[in-house]
């Protein structure tokens, strides 16, 4: 309880005018999931060295990892077979979900995925061949 | 003109059967809002079977490609209030009924449909142990349903976190002091449901931009929305708790062309949600 109460006081205390307006950001086409998740007091850390770990990762790697994370976000029962070609939605992933496994994707990976992408994934594979590109793009 | 006439004849209350009385006749005025408790419904497989047999072949495989069963439930359900609805509302038999999906996923009539009902349009929403419908004949509908459901993997805190993007500073201040770390929970899950809500009346999708919505209210009641820092005069919304974990809130707007002074449509009292079975339903469409 104590800690949940200093959390708290430590948002309140953060003076609006020093993070950067709303609407400055809405104004923008794509907008990237994490630049402005940093304006909030940060509670997930993404460590540096994940980054040299990841890079030249085999496509087939990346999609394990995808595969893990969609399956535990989504609760998807044992036994189930989920492959590349699944779609989110069928495993009812809804809007919640869709935010939370790119948020937890970008974690994973270190990359950040625009708001534009993240709406265009609609399989597995479509998220494992973006994180494959963003990896790409950044360490390679 | 016509639209004025008809706006003239919804002034007349409405009774929670969705018609109104217009010189002692009774009149459809398009009007739902129905719920579904699912977890109330527990078919054998035979029994689920023969329910989505009552539907087209296209439809009965979108309901059967979700992987989990409680999401062919859901799916099954929302379909049944779909054509359920239209069926009692517009007259179209069950069979002639064609509902199509924008790319976006919103189902949509596509049956060409005659003044005064020629901009009927209805969204559907589930989640939790709730499958919901709502309708209306001039007025754009959007319906979500939210189930405040107690993070696994990480906690309140961490969790609302993600969703920092889609929140104003507003709406994150007032979320940060409500309280225990279940009562910060119950408040983002209403913030998410009206800006849902409204995003699904329109027809966009996530990339919306929620940010650009900050929902203003006076204890969740009379709720307006500022978009982009400019209060809406064209939507109304509504929020409703259903159970002690599920909310839904309803976003009422006028098309684009109506002019707020023509249409008095919007400043109708919110119609409360009417609870369906599925037998109900089943013999509805049947």
């Amino acid at each position: 309880m104590a800690s949940l109460a200093g959390t708290t006081i430590s948002i309140a205390s953060r003076p609006w005018h020093s993070l950067p307006a709303a609407k400055e950001f809405s104004s923008l086409k794509s907008i990237s999931f994490s630049s402005i998740r940093k304006s909030f007091p940060a509670i997930r850390l993404r460590p540096a060295s994940s980054r040299l770990q990841i890079c030249c990762a085999a496509k087939s790697d990346t999609l394990e990892k995808v595969l893990k994370i969609v399956k535990k976000q989504l609760a998807v029962p044992e036994g189930t077979a989920v492959t590349a070609e699944s779609k989110f939605s069928e495993l009812g992933a809804d809007s919640l979900d869709t935010v939370e496994i790119v948020m937890g994707l970008e974690e994973a990976f270190g990359i950040s995925v625009e708001e534009e992408s993240a709406q265009k994934i609609i399989t597995v594979q479509d998220a494992a061949d973006l994180i494959q590109e963003l990896v790409e793009a950044k360490t390679c | 003109m016509m639209g004025i006439l008809f706006s003239r004849i919804l002034i007349t209350p409405i009774d929670f059967v969705g018609v109104v009385t217009v010189g002692g006749l009774e009149m459809e005025n398009g009007v739902r809002r129905w719920l579904v408790n699912i977890s109330q419904w527990n078919p054998s497989e035979a029994q689920f079977a023969s329910v989505i047999s009552l539907f087209r072949v296209d439809e009965q495989t979108a309901i059967t490609r979700y992987i989990k069963f409680e999401d062919k439930k859901r799916a099954l359900v929302s379909r049944l209030l779909q054509y359920s609805l239209v069926h009692e509302v517009l007259g179209i038999p069950s069979d002639k009924i064609i509902i199509h999906r924008t790319a976006e996923g919103k189902p949509y009539l596509k049956n060409s449909i005659d003044f005064p009902f020629s901009n009927f349009n209805f969204n559907v929403s589930h989640h939790g142990d709730y499958v919901g419908i709502a309708s209306e004949p001039l007025c754009l509908v959007g319906l979500d349903i939210v189930s405040i459901t107690t993070p696994k993997q990480e906690t309140e805190l961490e969790f609302i976190n993600n969703f920092s993007p889609y929140l104003t500073a507003l709406e994150w201040k007032n979320i940060a002091h409500a309280g225990s770390s279940e009562e910060m929970l119950a408040e983002f899950y209403r913030y998410w449901c009206l800006k849902e809500a409204f995003v699904k009346a329109i027809g966009a999708g996530l990339d919306y931009g929620l940010c650009r919505l900050e929902f203003h209210h006076t204890n969740w009641t009379g709720v307006s929305v500022y978009i982009d820092g400019v209060e809406s005069k064209k939507w109304r919304f509504s929020l409703s708790k259903l159970d002690e974990k599920h909310w839904a809130s309803i976003a009422r707007g006028l098309p684009n062309k109506a002019n707020e002074l023509c249409c008095s449509d919007l400043s109708l009292p919110e119609l409360g949600f009417t609870f369906r079975t599925v037998e109900e339903l089943i013999s509805n469409v049947n």
